[in-house]
């Protein structure tokens, strides 16, 4: 019977210890548990987002807005897309040079697609330097197309001269990168020869004809493209 | 001749017995800590509960900790009964044994020391299989283990030192009988031993339903840009998406972690790349994984060949992030030299669109810029799940449970 005793009590206080030890560390782990649930719930994690460059001032993003939605890009059900020249002053509410100085924080990210004169075809230098820009979009949300026209012949022609270069541009994309989200992401600017034309210092930016001499008339024979890194 | 249980067998049997319960109850410490989802130091010493703890993850005992062997029933509740718990209960059992003898003073039956083999054996059949597991499965032996399966064969030394003593020395007094009653008392003994802690350990840990379901979700799931690469699983699994950088280590842990489950089997899974390299990845200011971008191009050029390029990415990942950061355009000639159908894509223009295309996917899917991410239909196993209850959180996630409704929910 004594030992009967000794062994009952033995074994209670083995078994204590076990169960204290055990409950102790869980009942622990519970509380730390609980800790962090509260805790995490307010914390925040970076996500995966589109680019903001530093160069998106207030100020550009609200003529990007006022140009982004007047030449359809940001309206949903737009048939046709891009804006004419008095259009594009328009919303622009701008000096020409002044709408040019708008892009030039993006020197390193635009190109500038040399076409031949009275010509919209897109030639093979054209066609890699437009894919190697278009490819390089990074976080960028919108890709401009600003395409101009020589004053060379009449106002009207050159008017459809450069809208055929934004065309031009906008089906070679179409046709090569089949991306879903094109008609979100391209905008287009036709200017002619009436408005923003493009000035000498250009000719240091990259261009489809870099070796080739550089004018104002050949400069502006041509279609501006460049994404643009600004959240709107 | 006093037919008494050689008390010097009888006081190593005790130790072996007690060397097993501090290996285990440094292993079930370290284990129970994890339920709190966090990531832990754990000890791993020849001298229990001393030396410097691993807070690296690099050690044997964590490996094997991380392991879906060091548990059971991890599908049915979050982090499973961890084996290290049964193991101290049977060792805390047989120092009960042990030390029940050594005060008891009385002749020992040969019964009583067949039944400490008997008892003493089963530690040992499962440090034997778990000693295989660790070779031939993980990969490593623990420190922590190799004094479990110390202490094991110890005991079980021990006790067949006793009943051999207890067979050579017959006592003629010694009741004769059936030795099942005796048996069936001790065995219910230590069933009792194994099962009490058992049932508090069940009823205290934490229970965390609720929070699998409150990592987040993806926002658009269906695949309009054409990015996502089949990873394998099974062709009728459910739908898994799990977004990955090739060279990623932590991806590589995983992909080995839920092979390891079975868990791989019973989805269908697609992969979209997250290369965090600042290359092609403009969220990023540093590269913690530099060359992921060229590895990634790779993987998109492959087509249906793409996990091959994954798991080669993976394997070598090490290597190809070194020559990434040192020497861009010789890991660009690896890759030309070990696929030599994707020397004409890797660089063109189509596949960086695409690369940025599954970086859009990202962003209009809001997800956390880290890899890897596991979404089952849509919804994120929480990075805190990934390890000890990894199991239960796809178990959950794949029933598709409406866990709020559950019953085990957090102890209010």
């Amino acid at each position: 019977m004594k030992h009967l005793i000794t062994q009952g009590v033995l074994g209670v206080l083995t078994l204590s210890i076990v169960v204290i030890s055990v409950s102790s560390w869980t009942s622990s782990a519970a509380r730390r548990a609980d800790a962090v649930r509260s805790v995490g719930e307010g914390q925040k994690v970076a996500v995966a987002a589109v680019a903001d460059e530093g160069y998106c001032s207030a100020e550009l993003k609200v003529i990007l807005r006022r140009v982004l939605t007047s030449c359809g890009l940001i309206k949903e059900g737009q048939v046709s897309r891009g804006c004419e020249p008095l259009q594009a002053k328009n919303v622009a509410a701008m000096s020409g040079a002044d709408f040019n100085a708008l892009f030039r924080p993006l020197a390193d990210r635009a190109a500038i697609i040399q076409f031949d004169q009275g010509k919209t075809e897109l030639d093979a230098s054209a066609i890699d330097f437009l894919d190697r820009t278009f490819s390089d979009q990074r976080g960028a949300s919108y890709f401009f197309v600003v395409s101009r026209a020589s004053p060379d012949g009449s106002t009207e022609t050159n008017r459809t001269l450069s809208e055929g270069r934004a065309n031009a541009v906008l089906a070679h994309l179409r046709q090569r990168f089949n991306d879903p989200d094109l008609d979100k992401e391209v905008g287009l600017l036709w200017l002619g020869e009436e408005f923003a034309q493009l000035e000498d210092e250009y000719c240091g930016w990259k261009r489809s004809r870099g070796d080739q001499p550089c004018s104002a008339a050949e400069l502006n024979r041509s279609a501006f493209i460049a994404w643009i890194d600004c959240r709107l | 001749m006093e037919n008494k249980a050689h008390p010097a067998l009888l006081v190593l049997f005790t130790v072996f017995a007690a060397i097993g319960v501090a290996f285990t109850a440094v292993s079930t410490h370290d284990y129970i800590a994890h339920l709190d989802r966090q990531v832990h130091s754990v000890s791993c010493s020849a001298l229990p509960g001393l030396g410097t703890p691993d807070s690296t993850g690099e050690s044997g005992c964590y490996a094997v900790m991380m392991s879906p062997y060091s548990a059971l029933m991890r599908d049915v509740t979050w982090g499973g009964i961890p084996i290290a718990l049964l193991g101290l209960s049977v060792f805390a059992y047989l120092v009960f044994l042990g030390l029940s003898m050594l005060l008891r003073r009385a002749p020992g039956r040969p019964e009583e020391m067949g039944y400490m083999v008997a008892a003493a054996s089963l530690p040992v059949l499962t440090s034997i299989y778990y000693w295989y597991i660790s070779v031939a499965e993980i990969g490593t032996v623990c420190t922590n283990c190799g004094g479990i399966y110390l202490a094991s064969f110890g005991c079980l030394g021990a006790a067949i030192g006793l009943f051999v003593v207890a067979r050579r020395s017959p006592d003629p007094e010694r009741p004769h009988g059936l030795a099942w009653p005796l048996y069936m008392g001790q065995f219910v003994l230590g069933v009792v031993f194994v099962f009490v802690p058992l049932f508090f350990y069940l009823g205290i840990k934490p229970m965390v339903s609720t929070a699998i379901s409150r990592c987040g979700e993806l926002l658009q799931p269906e695949d309009k840009y054409r990015i996502q690469i089949p990873l394998g699983g099974s062709v009728g699994g459910t739908p898994a998406i799990e977004i990955i950088d090739p060279l990623c280590p932590a991806c590589k842990g995983f992909k080995d972690r839920l092979r390891s489950s079975d868990f791989d089997s019973k989805l269908s899974l697609t992969g979209v790349l997250f290369p965090l390299d600042k290359t092609c990845n403009w969220m990023l200011s540093e590269s913690p994984h530099p060359g992921a971008c060229q590895v990634s191009q790779a993987v998109l050029c492959a087509g249906n060949n793409a996990s091959a390029v994954i798991d080669w990415a993976l394997l070598n990942n090490e290597k190809l992030r070194a020559l990434g950061a040192s020497d861009p355009a010789k890991l660009d000639a690896t890759i030309r030299e070990q696929f030599p159908a994707v020397a004409n894509c890797i660089g063109k223009p189509a596949v960086k669109a695409q690369i940025n295309k599954s970086l859009r996917w990202l962003v209009a899917n809001a997800v956390p810029i880290m890899t890897p991410q596991l979404y089952i239909r849509g919804k994120r196993l929480c990075a805190e799940d990934s390890d000890l209850g990894l199991e239960f959180a796809l178990s959950q996630l794949i029933a598709g449970t409406s866990v709020a409704a559950r019953t085990q929910e957090v102890p209010q």
